[in-house]
């Protein structure tokens, strides 16, 4: 998890934008729908990444977010005709970072496994609120949502064609993933890295752990609701799957195959699951049993997840590099000596 | 070396361009059900019925003079997954009719995505009302009955034979409630003197039914309203007789061999009524036609859902024949306002809602019968679509700009 300032991290970084920016030009129709959800839930496990890999909170319940947040904004624009979109997406995200704030409230005084099980519970509990509020939710019908244009001064955007709605989500997404990359080195990040390695030390160096751990459950939370927003206009349409355990076990799953020790990880995660899903929906039914041999296997035998091979790769090149090298110094020194 | 590099292009140019022209020579229906996981058989079910309504097309000279292709797409009764796979095929493959009926959830979200990229979307299973009330689409069209049409039915049943204390019992989500919500305002339109003598919403999933059905017998009902399905409507019926119910059922979902051979006793299902757009039982000639000839095609029954959506996926040829083109445009302005005289009597594609106006017909199960040798349904008799019919101006449809 280490921040890096050399001038390649830079220039890759301007690189990843400039690809982003001119990608409708390059992919059309269905390809570029497949990025627009990638980026979509790139925002949702990196919010899970930073409970998960970051504090060290196993959270079963992260969809209980991500659906309220896709709720909020179906329901918003149901009710409140000409609502502009993006104030529908604040306030939905808003609503959802209260909701994440009471929620913190209630779990975060426990940890570990009380803790797990307890999201798990919460998440039962949001569903069963969405399935039985139907007068609101649409319960088991789902929503349909007719997303306004959004006009910007010289621009209209229609969130109903596919390059509009890419470059909208591009647009507000990827500057907060940016935003959740750079609050990793913030003195709250930090605190909250130290946090999950020994608690009791900086308790007693003076820190409000709980104070600290309720902040980011409540940011997270919030997150995962802007994602959750995005999402249902993306589809137009919200249902109960957006709320359900499933959704918890995809971001689950598309962290840990990414990785959770580095902050590229669930992004990586979330493009090759989507991928993946996509192609192997195509040859088999039988899909998520795929998917779910693969996360066992990575959970054994790579915990570090994709970026972990990849950084593993990185090492073992350079590695490579340097032997002859050392090789060709040993010789040298080898050499002086006779001499 | 020059050589190979031309017969490669040369083999591959021809290859491109023969599969320009199959592509273009075929008429392509995507059918959007679960095909795999818990509903893996009602979605093989439909998918027979479109599968044979295509045999009989291209038997005959296919579409416009084009094969029709069926092209299987597993929804996972997911409308996220659905709309995923459909947007692939709507781009990359050219599909711009779709045809499913299960979920109304994935109803919503295809209606959705039809009308982004002007394709056509039709239902033959999905019963929520606003997918042809409020949220009503011009891409999105609707062959079978909803909540609404088939409450309506058993609720004339009811009136008609003047049972005076009625009970419901339905599962506690979205459908159940509009369900019960649709049969109670029409029973007591039709017949104010029935007293519902009790509502249970219960949980979806419910294992043990006997305090309810005590509570049934308790209120001394005449006759049981349920618009229940899967294990919870067998189970009900499993537990009721041999409970010491007596009350009949009206079912929404009892045509259907497999649930009476789930609820394995005979005696717990003779007597109950149900209701549906289509049933092999149907007495007119069209239907003995149909059934006799599916039979001998396919080996079995056209039964429930393999006939709806064989009636549905032919409602939708004949559209694209009166268009005379695969047009979406043309054929949505040939299907509104056509008339299809099926096995299930005279189906008329409504204009100002894309909702199918058709006859329900309703049957008693019975012990004896040509078809199975459990009980099953005897003769339905016809429920006219003008009584079971939502008024335009009440459906809550906006219209189509």
């Amino acid at each position: 998890m280490a921040r890096s300032h050399n001038p390649v991290s830079r220039f890759g970084l301007w690189a990843v934008f400039v690809i982003l920016a001119v990608l409708p030009l390059i992919l059309r129709g269905y390809q570029l729908r497949l990025v627009t959800e990638v980026i979509i839930f790139s925002l949702y496990a990196v919010s899970y990444n930073l409970l998960l890999g970051y504090a060290g909170l196993l959270s079963f319940g992260h969809a209980m977010f991500f659906g309220t947040g896709a709720f909020a904004v179906a329901i918003l624009l149901e009710h409140f005709a000409g609502l502009p979109l993006l104030l529908a997406v604040t306030l939905a995200t808003a609503f959802t970072t209260a909701t994440g704030f009471v929620v913190g409230c209630l779990l975060l005084r426990v940890k570990g496994t009380p803790f797990a099980l307890l999201t798990l519970a919460f998440n039962a509990l949001f569903y069963a609120i969405a399935v039985k509020w139907s007068s609101l939710t649409g319960g088991d019908d789902g929503l349909i949502i007719d997303p306004p244009q959004l006009d910007l001064w010289l621009l209209t955007l229609d969130p109903n064609k596919g390059p509009d709605f890419y470059y909208l989500s591009l647009a507000i997404l990827g500057p907060v993933i940016l935003f959740c990359w750079y609050f990793t080195y913030t003195a709250m990040g930090r605190t909250v890295l130290l946090m999950r390695e020994n608690e009791d030390r900086m308790r007693f160096l003076g820190y409000n752990t709980l104070l600290a751990r309720l902040s980011l459950f409540t940011l997270t939370a919030g997150l995962a609701g802007l994602a959750g927003s995005i999402y249902s206009l993306f589809f137009a349409f919200v249902s109960i799957d957006a709320i359900s355990i499933e959704t918890t076990t995809t971001v689950l799953l598309m962290t840990f195959i990414g990785g959770t020790g580095h902050f590229a990880g669930p992004i990586l995660g979330a493009g090759v699951f989507i991928y993946l899903q996509n192609f192997l929906s195509e040859l088999t039914e039988n899909w998520p049993l795929i998917m779910g041999v693969l996360f066992i296997l990575m959970v054994l035998f790579t915990p570090g997840g994709l970026v972990g091979i990849i950084k593993g790769a990185a090492q073992w090149t350079a590695s490579r590099r340097k032997t002859p090298d050392l090789r060709k110094g040993a010789k040298n020194r080898h050499a002086h000596s006779g001499s | 070396m020059k050589k190979l590099l031309t017969i490669c292009i040369a083999v591959m140019t021809v290859l491109m361009m023969t599969t320009g022209v199959m592509a273009e020579s075929t008429i392509k229906i995507a059918v959007v059900e679960p095909l795999s996981g818990n509903f893996k058989d009602i979605g093989d079910r439909y998918l027979e019925g479109v599968h044979y309504a295509a045999k009989v097309a291209n038997e005959n000279g296919g579409l416009l003079g084009k094969k029709v292709e069926i092209i299987p797409m597993d929804s996972e009764l997911k409308p996220a997954v659905a709309v995923r796979k459909a947007t692939k095929l709507i781009m990359k493959d050219g599909v711009n009719f779709f045809v499913g009926g299960t979920g109304s959830s994935v109803g919503g979200a295809m209606s959705v995505l039809a009308n982004k990229k002007n394709a056509i979307m039709l239902s033959y299973g999905m019963a929520a009302t606003s997918l042809t009330g409020e949220k009503c689409s011009r891409n999105f069209f609707r062959a079978c009955a909803t909540t609404d049409n088939q409450s309506y039915a058993l609720a004339h049943w009811v009136a008609d034979q003047k049972f005076k204390k009625v009970f419901c019992i339905a599962q506690d989500y979205s459908f159940g409630k509009q369900a019960v919500d649709a049969f109670v305002t029409k029973l007591k339109e039709l017949n104010p003197a029935a007293e519902i003598v009790g509502t249970v919403m219960h949980p979806v999933g419910t294992k043990d039914f006997a305090p309810y059905v005590s509570q049934i017998i308790a209120s001394g009902a005449e006759v049981v309203f349920t618009s229940n399905w899967g294990n919870d409507l067998t189970l009900l019926l499993k537990q009721a007789k041999p409970l010491g119910l007596k009350a009949q059922f009206a079912c929404y979902y009892l045509n259907d061999e497999n649930a009476i051979r789930v609820v394995a006793n005979d005696e717990a299902v003779i007597g109950s009524v149900t209701a549906e757009i289509y049933m092999v039982t149907i007495p007119t000639e069209a239907n003995k036609k149909f059934v006799e000839q599916f039979k001998k095609s396919e080996g079995r029954y056209p039964t429930w859902l393999r006939g709806k959506a064989y009636l549905a996926t032919t409602f939708l040829f004949k559209a694209i024949e009166k268009a005379g083109s695969t047009d979406v445009d043309k054929v949505i302005t040939a299907w509104e306002g056509l008339v299809y005289e099926g096995p299930a009597g005279k189906w008329t594609m409504r204009a100002c809602d894309h909702q199918t106006q058709m006859p329900i017909w309703i049957a008693e199960i019975i012990k004896n019968n040509p078809y199975f040798e459990h009980a099953y349904v005897a003769t339905p008799e016809e429920v006219a679509s003008e009584k079971v019919s939502v008024p335009c101006d009440k459906t809550g449809c906006p219209g189509f700009q």
